[in-house]
């Protein structure tokens, strides 16, 4: 087989995943154009929803709430977890492998058991509930994810050039920030999206730690499911990826950061 | 009776009281949280409210236990007020402030579960039942008998709750026995064993229920009656049904936690929540059944809460719950997960 | 002077180590050690309530056979979801890294992390809308096939994958694209001058420079896949009953924390043994 018709081969599979990965997002938001309120078929195109979601600050409010959050969340998640990343790339030292290790437990251990285990630790040691206490909590939870993302790619580093750069003089900072951090910046951009992610659809802490009345969207939809949500929930996820997509496509078109040389 | 109240609360103010912002603790949309009430609420007597919500009878157990002084009035379950009252999470209500008291049904304000150590924990608010709706363009004839749950025409298209105590309790009624009293477990473990291979899929909560009654997954599924008031009212084509063998009653109150710091506007709010006027509206929506005597004869013909629930031979069926012990839940949910673990 | 250096090079690591791990310890570690000792009592030590230490919770899991069934039950479900993931991500990330060029790129490696914004809630009830019968996939099945056919995964083991593998994906494709995007291209055309196969340049080139990236995607998608209850639960029907769904009911169904949290840290002591078993295999990849 030609290499050209292999690369198109190759596309058109990528092509394939991403309508995988999209069909649930086509259908969530074709559902927040459907009349009816119980999801069901055959489709029957109505704005109902928007309208509605236009007029329910208590959706609009969480959803506000839930994105600068994750924002806050992703920008400390990220900053500490590349940093310790490089810490456990760069160094050697005795219990290394320990903290390699417990990088597992928050992901291993479902969330309902640590947001309980939060609730109840907070609580004893006097931490109010409020979105300080929600924003630990997630810190906490997007941390492992970083951590092991940034270190995936770290572990293609080749030392040598930090050694070279270090030979000429610079010091350890500035190798760091020069040598380092850039080729691996794919990698901290990678975790940072996951971080966001982990945040924004995170429920159990936000709904163990939030004040009352200050909920975010996962929380709202969550306690919501008892007596049905509508598709105005529909409507607000179409808006919110919709808007992330525009930002994301404005993004890749006017930097570098997916590690083109 | 808004004038009346607003007039008490009016006294309450002279008394010193000031506008206070209580918290409110309950089922997400179960009747606290309408805005066209709590807008009302504030104009007459100056208090906001702010809810949180539960997911889960534990959960709102767990809240209160790691939060106090957070809430003022919370939703406590007949079946759960004695264990909130034991565990020192709820005090006691006072009837005197709640001007609407006079008119609940003595049955209910009497009830002993409310009532733990002979004082009123929980001022009656809702009743319901857990019973069969089945989606009615497949029943022209509703059917009478819970049998119609093990039907091996309808195989994969029954759905029961995800919930060991409920389960439980249907194979008991199922078997002829008193939910609150189960003798004969292998009885009860041979119908669910039965019951399973019906099962298409668990629901969890009214929001599955609806979609997978209106995809046509269900053909006849245990429900809440006052989920099936709304989900008619809502359009759902479904017929809520009593069988012969029972149902499971259940009496939501509406409690005080011991650590509220603003016990005066919570028992305003409570008087509010059993008041006629603001029930009747409610039940246009899709509501439970009442505890207030007033309330419910002031219901239109129509209503569901009045020709399914109003109707004397269907409340003669029904075994209301009890509290269960934590000891029982857990054999009920072993037996569950056991049951599930085996398909 | 090695000596020297090494303690600077200690206290570089531990500078940038202890914000991370400080934050870890206040919010994670300490609140599940709390767990840990709740997991050895009779009751959670609560108000007035009676307890004492036990390993009775511990216990349980081996008094009936309910619990290691589902337990493996849910360690093949998290193997058969890795398995999928990587199977099908790995080639995307591939051409992601090393066909597609210029900024586009860039553009696809955001747009395949981006389904993974909305909520997971949303996106489970929306498959059931694409998985049911009379669903949008039997829709566009019987729009192009030009036989009748009946399509309806809703409520099946089936379903539950799907859910899975398509939450868990971008992990895998993303993380294997890393490492792959970190391979100079003139050492793949290098070995391909020298009349190396295809398949020589995959196996012994690529896959082996990858597979830093291939496994944390594996691991970062298995020890979630293995505790998960939402899915199972929603898009599995009468069969959707595993090992996160029982622990869930512990804290939900009935107010027995201690034996949930028994039954989660014998789940991540299985996770860790499995990972440890792996780590050979890991490291030797490495090198």
């Amino acid at each position: 087989m030609s290499n050209r018709l292999l690369a198109h081969l190759g596309k058109a599979y990528l092509g394939l995943i991403l309508f995988f990965l999209y069909a649930p997002i086509l259908v969530m938001a074709a559902m927040s154009f459907n009349a009816s309120e119980f999801y069901q078929l055959p489709f029957s195109f109505s704005t109902e929803w928007y309208e509605r979601l236009w007029k329910n600050d208590e959706i609009l409010e969480a959803a506000w709430r839930s994105v600068w959050i994750a924002v806050v969340v992703t920008v400390i998640a990220t900053s500490l977890g590349t940093a310790a990343s490089i810490a456990l790339f760069r160094y050697e030292f005795p219990g290394k492998t320990v903290l390699q290790l417990l990088l597992f437990p928050p992901i291993a251990i479902p969330w309902l058991i640590t947001g309980t285990a939060m609730l109840i630790f907070f609580f004893g040691i006097g931490l109010d509930r409020g979105t300080p206490a929600v924003i630990i909590g997630h810190v906490a939870l997007a941390l492992p994810y970083v951590i092991v993302v940034v270190t995936a790619r770290l572990a293609t580093f080749d030392r040598t050039l930090e050694e070279a750069a270090r030979s000429l003089g610079a010091s350890a900072w500035k190798v760091t920030m020069a040598v380092t951090v850039p080729w691996i910046l794919p990698g901290i951009i990678a975790g940072g999206l996951f971080a966001f992610a982990v945040s924004f659809d995170q429920f159990v802490v936000s709904y163990f730690l939030s004040e009352p009345g200050d909920s975010t969207l996962p929380v709202l939809i969550y306690t919501s499911i008892r007596k049905g949500f509508t598709p105005e929930i529909n409507a607000v996820s179409t808006i919110i990826i919709a808007v992330s997509m525009g930002i994301m496509l404005l993004a890749a078109r006017y930097s570098n950061f997916g590690g083109e040389q | 009776m808004k004038k009346l109240l607003a007039a008490s609360v009016l006294a309450l103010a002279a008394q010193g009281a000031l506008a206070d912002e209580i918290r409110v603790l309950n089922w997400q949309g179960y009747g606290t949280d309408l805005d066209w009430s709590l807008e009302a609420f504030t104009e007459a007597t100056g208090h906001t409210v702010v809810h949180e919500y539960f997911t889960s009878e534990q959960e709102m157990l767990t809240k209160l236990r790691t939060n106090p002084g957070a809430y003022d009035v919370v939703l406590v379950n007949a079946a759960y007020t004695a264990q909130a009252q034991e565990e020192g999470l709820i005090g006691p209500v006072d009837a005197a402030l709640i001007s609407n008291f006079a008119d609940l049904d003595p049955n209910l304000t009497g009830n002993e579960d409310l009532n733990p150590g002979g004082a009123l924990h929980g001022v009656p608010w809702t009743w319901g039942l857990t019973s069969l709706a089945v989606n009615a363009g497949e029943f022209p004839d509703a059917p009478t008998s819970l049998s119609v749950l093990w039907d091996p025409e309808l195989k994969g298209r029954v759905s029961i709750r995800d919930d060991g105590l409920e389960a439980v309790q249907f194979a008991a009624m199922a078997t002829g026995q008193n939910i609150n009293d189960i003798q004969d477990m292998d009885a009860v473990k041979a119908k669910l064993t039965e019951l399973l291979p019906q099962i298409t899929t668990f629901w969890g909560s009214e929001n599955d229920w609806n979609q997978f009654m209106a995809a046509g997954d269900f053909a006849v599924a245990t429900y809440w009656s006052g989920s099936a008031s709304r989900s008619i009212s809502k359009g759902l084509p479904i017929t809520f049904v009593v069988a012969d063998e029972g149902a499971i009653g259940w009496l939501d109150g509406l409690s005080i936690p011991a650590s509220s710091t603003h016990k005066e506007a919570a028992h305003a709010f409570i008087d509010w929540m059993v008041d006629p006027e603001f029930y009747v509206k409610w039940d246009a929506e899709g509501a439970p059944a009442t505890s207030n005597a007033k309330a419910a004869a002031a219901l239109p013909e129509t209503s569901f809460n009045r020709t399914v629930l109003g109707d004397p031979a269907t409340v003669a069926k029904v075994q209301f719950m009890r509290p269960v012990s934590e000891e029982n839940r857990e054999t009920y949910l072993k037996l569950w997960q056991e049951l599930k673990a085996a398909q | 002077m090695s000596s020297l250096s090494a303690r600077q090079d200690r206290i570089r690591a531990f500078t940038l180590l202890s914000p991370a791990y400080l934050w870890l310890t206040v919010a994670v570690f300490l609140p599940l050690s709390a767990m840990v000792f709740f997991s050895f009592l009779s009751d959670v030590p609560f108000g007035d309530r009676e307890w004492h230490g036990t390993l009775e919770n511990y216990q349980e899991f081996f008094q009936t056979s309910t619990y290691a069934t589902l337990l493996w039950k849910s360690l093949k479900l998290g193997l058969m979801v890795t398995g999928i993931s990587v199977l099908i991500g790995f080639p995307c990330a591939y051409v992601l890294a090393k066909v597609i060029k210029g900024r586009s790129r860039e553009a696809l490696f955001l747009l395949v992390i981006l389904p993974f914004w909305s909520n997971s809630l949303v996106r489970i009830f929306s498959w059931a809308i694409v998985l049911r019968g009379n669903g949008v996939l039997d829709f566009a099945a019987n729009a192009v096939l030009p036989w009748d056919v009946r399509i309806n995964l809703m409520f099946s083991p089936t379903a539950i994958v799907i859910g899975l593998v398509h939450s868990y994906l971008p992990y895998v494709i993303l993380t294997s694209y890393l490492a792959l995007q970190a391979i100079d291209d003139s050492l793949i055309e290098a070995a391909r001058s020298l009349g190396a196969k295809r398949r020589t340049i995959l196996t012994r080139l690529i896959l082996p420079l990858a597979a830093p990236g291939i496994l944390a995607g594996a691991v970062l998608i298995f020890v979630p896949v293995v505790g998960s209850f939402m899915e199972p639960r929603l898009l599995g029907g009468r069969r959707g009953t595993y090992y996160g769904t029982v622990i869930e009911d512990q804290f939900v169904a009935v107010f027995n924390w201690p034996l949930g949290a028994a039954l989660s840290f014998i789940l991540l002591a299985v996770v860790l043994v499995i990972l440890g078993a792996f780590s050979p295999v890991l490291r030797r990849a490495r090198t």
